[in-house]
């Protein structure tokens, strides 16, 4: 997939409602690979700390013996992060306010991730 | 950890926990060591501040030469198992240097995000410069003088 998929498909997420920015990490490093966000959406932060959830849990499933993670989910109080793995090392990341739809997006960006490589 | 100035302890302990590094140096531009953690030997130290300072220099000097004059913020050595972070801050003390070792239990991204920081909380903490007092007291030159003339009869 090139750069124009890519920004096309992280359009396509930030086009859910209450979806407040959208990226494409690589996990290995924490660096954002492309993006599309609100101007107030610190991604550079997202990406290092969305890396750093992926590894770790994929570090506790390892520990666990299971299968390699292939979605993280983080629901907070007043929004969630949404992180489904693609073609290794990378993952595409979605940050959502509370009254996201959550379901449309968590279909979205499982169809996307898997042809993002 | 070991620091020369005691208030960069603390920012540099929240800075190791949160990005997970496995070695800290904290040196200003000429190489002089402020603090370190993970480092086993004076030499070691010693040595990663020297060549530390000395790849930031040639850094900024090939900005210097490409018209970039704010520099290129960060150098970043990638390894296998582990890598290398080494970027200049400036403070209230001066321009500092920061050279970070991590492993794969962190990223580029994560040293990135707490560095920055870390250099923000070093600028805050700095206590202000004491201004430098005069070596000799004024009229040490006549009181020597007097002294001397005491000394030998002269007066």
């Amino acid at each position: 997939m090139s750069v124009e998929h890519w920004q096309a498909a992280l359009h396509e997420v930030t086009g859910v409602a209450g979806v407040r920015g959208a990226l494409i990490i690589s996990a290995e490093d924490g660096l954002v690979i492309a993006e599309t966000a609100m101007d107030d959406l610190a991604t550079a932060d997202v990406a290092a700390l969305s890396a750093a959830l992926v590894s770790r849990a994929a570090r506790c499933m390892a520990a666990m013996h299971t299968a390699v993670p292939q979605s993280v989910y983080l629901v907070g109080e007043f929004g969630a992060v949404l992180a489904v793995a693609g073609p290794a090392p990378l993952w595409l990341v979605a940050v959502a306010r509370k009254d996201a739809e959550l379901g449309r997006l968590r279909l979205l960006m499982r169809d996307f991730a898997g042809v993002l490589g | 950890m070991r620091v020369l100035e005691p208030w960069v302890a603390d920012p540099l302990a929240e800075f190791l926990r949160e990005s997970a590094a496995r070695l800290a140096l904290v040196m200003t531009s000429s190489g002089q060591v402020i603090a370190q953690h993970g480092f086993t030997r004076s030499l070691d130290v010693m040595s990663a501040a020297a060549l530390g300072a000395a790849i930031l220099a040639t850094t900024d000097e090939l900005g210097r030469m490409l018209a970039t004059p704010a520099g290129f913020g960060a150098v970043v050595h990638q390894g296998e198992r582990q890598g290398v972070w080494l970027a200049g801050f400036d403070t209230p003390r001066g321009r500092w240097i920061a050279l970070v070792v991590f492993g794969n239990e962190s990223s580029v991204g994560l040293v990135r995000l707490f560095f920055s920081r870390f250099a923000m909380q070093i600028s805050a903490a700095a206590p202000p410069l004491v201004p430098v007092r005069d070596v000799l007291a004024e009229g040490f030159e006549r009181e020597l003088d007097n002294s001397l003339r005491d000394l030998f009869g002269t007066r």
